[in-house]
């Protein structure tokens, strides 16, 4: 049996793992610490705000949808609270192929919220505390605690930070300045100095969100409709789930299966921002904080601000914008596109101007927030820092942007905060296994310049990444820590098994007109009518990732032969000690990358800027000579 | 670390010799030997073979001497093959060139002996010694690269490398931002795109100036002051009276080549218009081509009059005198040198000589033979390895463009047109240096208005 929930203060007894933040990454990285066995203190700042959707009201889309259903796959919870509390099922992408082919479910917010929160409640080995937390506890050279906004000091054996954009967030909507993390929340001051003080860097980075209006102020006349598909593809795989898993905060306690996932679906709704909208940006440019220069954090590329639209982009006429219900029981309504920092009033002349809207009433304004984050060099693919022991980061504060690349990080830096405890190998998913392999690699190893978003595109072996695999490629992830059910384990291997054995078999057997792989190959539109009937008998999710598999066998394999080859120089390991300062031959600027990175693969050296194959050529050979010092 | 693929290098000098050794090494080696040799029976470990090595579409290339060694007891620990064949730089390349063909990958510099070294084959405590050899032979592999890519082919690779991302970014955007306002999907202009460069680069490929270096051999720049003897030094050396000359300074405005014979290894004179401060427009115009020349040459002969006061030379072309690949060439040693002479660029080797009636003629070229053959011929081959990586790699960039091609026709398989646009990005990649997904990103950005 495990200990009961209760508050521990004083370092005589302390918690095996304390989370910073409740956010999206800090929820599921104190569910998958409490899973694997440790006890796990969440604190938040303010518990009603526990997984808020600080930003739009979707979870998914192309890459991120791709992560959900890994976060799934690895027992994470976004996957099922989104689909749970969904009003509207998007499949991105049906007319291309299957490898990006993305989910996206717009969320009713709240529901959402109160579903992580229950979760989090019901978990056992887990405790919620709301407390803001002020600063680190250091002995040396590794956190042992957090200090607390309530003079509580907490103790834990790891310490996971997710402090979202609320350290030293600073909100502007014009010259309007409110500190602040979010519209109507605190600012985490003085944990920054904690993290100074310790030897981390840190920096500041910008991010925005639009106005949200009242939906009876729309004139949905003048927008097109834009409606959810007739039959959703979801996140979480109820193939190897338990039915159980399936439940809504209106019955709690009773874990009974809740709505069914799709079903009585709203509508999104689309207008555009013109000429007129245009006209106004540019009359006030001279009072965005933006332009001014008021604003010091850089603002990602992939989601500009309206003023950045019109004035970078001056040659194209207007710009679409996405009317997104926020909710079932609120008539509160997104604008995604309209993103702003610009004043009060010029927010409301710009809504007025936009077909639709005339009549639109505001409920909050748009604004922009800069933040403090630690850029991600400075930890391990572990996510613990390399200049305090114990310490994990994960979320906004290692450099990125969006919900479902939080709650990857967060769930990575859960695993391995337990990991830390229970003297555990810790857990690193690879770039040819995973989007979150690739996330996490890429910001350790290259570090990022503007709130980091996940691309297909990043991805070396795009075509081995189809959402429906991810629980085949984390197989061996899932099994390793336990991160799941046995039960569920042993449908996850099944499926496997079964997927392997008609991938192979159907390259054998001959059907009307061939080989089975091969009429397949040549009708890629229909299922031939006289497939084995053992093979239709198999569950959807199954033939799908067959039929994929043996459709597009030819460029899998190729996409296979090369993660290959990045695994030969991803398994040379860095062996323990190695001082990259004093490697003999190495270019000095090779040597001081290396030092600064200090990577733990040979393959991770390769993939630092500034480091050359003739380097890597190096390091192999006193790599090996220094095993066998 | 496991050896998966299988590798492939000259192991003798480029230039011509009686015979000429090249290694494959990695699990394809022993098939690759009983495919090209038409073997009807098994390999012998350690036997020699003499047979004709046939490339893969038939064609005999070369009587061969082959030697089999089955891993682990080879210089690697893994299977590996030693052939000895002709001398011929054009053999070498065709058997190199049909070896990548049937699988195998050029090595990098100092790859055999790293693969024996990790194998355990090597006294461990070699490993710094190992690390010079790898350090020394990347060092030249990239100053061969960096010739190599001086003139044109780093030009186009960067162009086409250029306009592919610039396509790329357009499949990209319409895979990753499927909502958002994008002009609408038309794969008509990627289409031309990537046909455009394919045929360029195949031209290129086909016309090959970046295996001049195999045709033509080395090539040594006479450089210096106008009125040096620079025309003179080329026609002393080619046995020729090739290059215009005229005591009016300033006659060679353009540059002239011709080859030098009858020395072990294949060189290139190239004549070069004179150097110095000031001059009208044509004779900067010749300038410029002078450094252009000087920087692509494999080795400088810098002409001096030594009679006179040392010239004054332009700072660029001062910086190109690396004493590694310069000689000195002091002209007019019929007269008595001028005592400014004495103290000028020290650190380069000398060699007086009178050009003016070809009476050092036949010392020179012998004294020249047999700097550059120690040269160039002591530690490896890189220029020839380069040149076949660079083919190699252009021969694959078609390839992926045109199966890249195929996927954007009708009906369209964007991601699958993109995966070979990578490949093609990262086969260019080999040429001029990896090229990052950010620079897609960046086209990407700049090209589209993202963002809901």
């Amino acid at each position: 049996m495990r200990p009961p929930k209760e508050i521990r203060l004083g370092p005589s007894r302390p918690y095996d793992v304390i989370v910073c933040g409740a956010g999206h990454a800090g929820v599921e990285a104190a569910l998958a610490a409490a899973r694997m066995g440790v006890e796990v203190l969440l604190l938040s700042g303010n518990i009603d705000t526990i997984a808020q959707m600080s930003c739009n009201p979707a979870i998914g889309g192309q890459a991120k949808g791709h992560i959900v259903r890994e976060i799934d796959a690895l027992g994470g919870e976004m996957g099922l609270t989104a689909d749970t509390t969904g009003i509207q099922y998007r499949l991105l992408n049906s007319s291309k192929g299957p490898a990006v082919q993305a989910p996206r479910v717009q969320c009713d917010k709240k529901a959402y919220q109160f579903r992580m929160k229950h979760l989090c409640e019901l978990q056992p080995g887990l405790t919620i505390f709301q407390a803001v937390v002020t600063g680190l506890i250091f002995e040396a050279g590794a956190v042992v605690g957090v200090q607390t906004n309530l003079d509580l000091s907490f103790y834990g054996r790891s310490v996971v930070v997710t402090t979202g954009t609320f350290l030293r967030g600073l909100m502007h909507i014009g010259s309007n300045k409110t500190e602040g993390g979010r519209l109507g929340d605190f600012s985490s001051k003085s944990l920054s100095s904690s993290f100074l003080d310790a030897g981390i860097e840190l920096q500041r980075l910008k991010t925005g969100t639009p106005p949200r209006i009242l939906g009876s102020s729309i004139d949905f006349s003048k927008c097109a409709e834009q409606p959810g598909d007739p039959s959703p593809t979801l996140f979480g795989f109820y193939d190897t789930r338990q039915q159980g898993d399936l439940f809504h905060v209106e019955q709690s306690g009773e874990r009974l299966p809740g709505w069914t996932p799709g079903s009585d679906q709203v509508s999104c709704w689309m207008t555009e921002a013109s000429g007129v909208t245009g006209k106004i940006v540019h009359d006030n440019l001279h009072r965005s904080p933006l332009y001014g220069g008021e604003i010091k954090g850089v603002g990602p590329r992939y989601c500009p601000s309206i003023e950045d639209k019109f004035v970078k982009f001056s040659a194209k006429e207007s710009h679409k914008l996405f009317l997104e219900p926020e909710g079932r029981n609120t008539d509160e309504w997104y604008i995604n596109g309209l993103s702003t920092s610009l004043p009060f009033d010029v927010q409301l002349e710009m809504l007025h101007s936009i077909p639709g809207l005339e009549k639109a009433v505001m409920l909050r304004p748009a604004y922009a927030v800069e933040y403090d984050f630690a850029p991600p060099t400075q930890l391990y693919p572990t996510l613990e820092s390399k200049k305090v022991e114990r310490l994990f980061f994960a979320g906004q504060i290692n450099g990125t942007s969006g919900y479902e690349e939080a709650a990857a990080q967060g769930l990575v830096a859960g695993v391995n905060a337990a990991c830390r405890v229970n003297g555990l190998t810790p857990m690193v998913i690879g770039r040819d296994e995973a989007y979150i392999g690739v996330l996490i690699d890429d910001l350790v190893s290259k570090g990022t310049q503007e709130p980091y978003r996940m691309f297909t595109s990043r991805a070396e072996y795009r075509l081995l990444f189809n959402h429906g695999s991810a629980e085949l490629r984390l197989k061996s992830k899932i099994a390793d820590y336990g991160l799941v059910p046995p039960e569920r384990l042993a449908r996850i291997e099944a499926k496997s098994a079964q997927v392997a054995h008609w991938s192979e078999y159907l390259e054998k057997i001959a059907i009307s007109g061939g080989l089975a792989g091969d009429v397949l190959r040549r009708s890629v539109e229909t299922i031939p009518a006289d497939m084995p009937a053992s093979f239709l008998a198999e569950t959807p999710e199954v033939q799908a990732e067959v039929l994929y598999r043996v459709r597009y066998r030819g460029y899998l394999e190729r996409e296979l032969r090369s993660a290959r080859k990045f695994r030969d120089l991803e398994s040379f390991r860095v062996p323990a000690g190695f001082d990259f300062l004093k490697a003999y031959g190495l270019r000095s600027e090779a040597r001081q990358k290396l030092e600064a990175i200090q990577p733990q693969t040979l393959g991770q050296a390769s993939r630092i800027s500034g480091v050359n194959p003739a380097d890597i050529s190096l390091l192999m050979v006193l790599f090996r000579a220094a095993k066998t010092a | 670390m496991s050896t998966t693929e299988t590798i492939v290098a000259a192991a003798t000098p480029t230039g011509r010799s009686a015979l000429a050794v090249l290694r494959l090494d990695g699990p394809l080696a022993a098939s690759i030997a009983v495919a090209a040799l038409n073997r009807t029976t098994p390999l012998v470990a350690r036997q020699s073979m003499t047979a004709h090595w046939h490339a893969l579409n038939g064609a005999a290339i070369d009587q061969v001497v082959a030697v089999y060694f089955a891993g682990p007891r080879s210089f690697t620990g893994s299977d590996s093959l030693e052939l000895t064949c002709h001398g011929n730089p054009l053999l070498i390349r065709r058997l190199l060139a049909d070896c990548l063909a049937r699988g195998c990958r050029a090595a990098e510099p100092g790859e055999f002996t790293r693969r024996a070294f990790l194998a355990g084959k090597l006294d461990l405590t070699q490993a710094e010694a190992v690390a010079d050899l790898i350090h020394a032979s990347s060092e030249r592999a990239l100053a061969s690269a960096q010739r190599q890519l001086a003139g044109e082919l780093g030009d186009h690779v960067a162009a086409w490398s250029d306009r592919l991302l610039l396509t790329l970014a357009v499949l990209e955007a319409h895979i990753d931002f499927p909502e958002e306002d994008l002009p609408p999907e038309d794969p008509t202009g990627p289409l031309a795109c990537l046909a455009k460069i394919e045929s360029e680069l195949s031209g290129y490929a086909r016309t090959a100036r970046h295996d001049a270096t195999l045709r033509e051999g080395l090539r040594v720049a006479v450089v210096g002051a106008p009125n040096a003897g620079k025309s003179s030094l080329l026609n002393a050396l080619t046995g020729s009276a090739r290059a215009l000359v005229s005591p009016e300074p300033g006659t060679t405005r353009d540059y002239l080549e011709a080859p030098i014979a009858g020395l072990p290894l294949a060189l290139t004179a190239v004549d070069t218009a004179g150097l110095r401060s000031g001059g009208n427009a044509l004779e900067n115009a010749g300038m410029v081509r002078t450094l252009e020349q000087a920087r692509a040459a494999h080795f400088l002969l810098l002409v001096l009059d030594r009679a006179t006061p040392p010239p004054t030379l332009p700072p660029e072309l001062l910086a190109l005198l690396d004493p590694r690949r310069t000689l000195v060439i002091l002209n007019k040693s019929d007269l008595p040198a001028h005592p400014a002479q004495a103290n000028f660029l020290p650190a380069l080797a000398t060699l007086p000589c009178c050009l003016l009636d070809g009476r050092d003629a036949e010392a020179l070229r012998t004294r020249l033979g047999e700097i550059l053959v120690e040269r160039e011929l002591a530690p490896g081959a890189e220029d020839l390895v380069v040149s076949i990586r660079h083919a190699d790699a252009l021969l694959r960039t078609a390839e992926a463009l045109k199966i890249a091609q195929a996927h954007l026709s009708p009906p369209a398989q964007t991601e699958l047109a993109s995966a070979r646009c990578r490949e093609a990005l990262e086969c260019l990649g080999e040429i001029v240096g990896r090229i990052d997904n950010e620079r897609m990103l960046d086209k990407l950005f700049a090209s589209f208005c993202i963002g809901k």
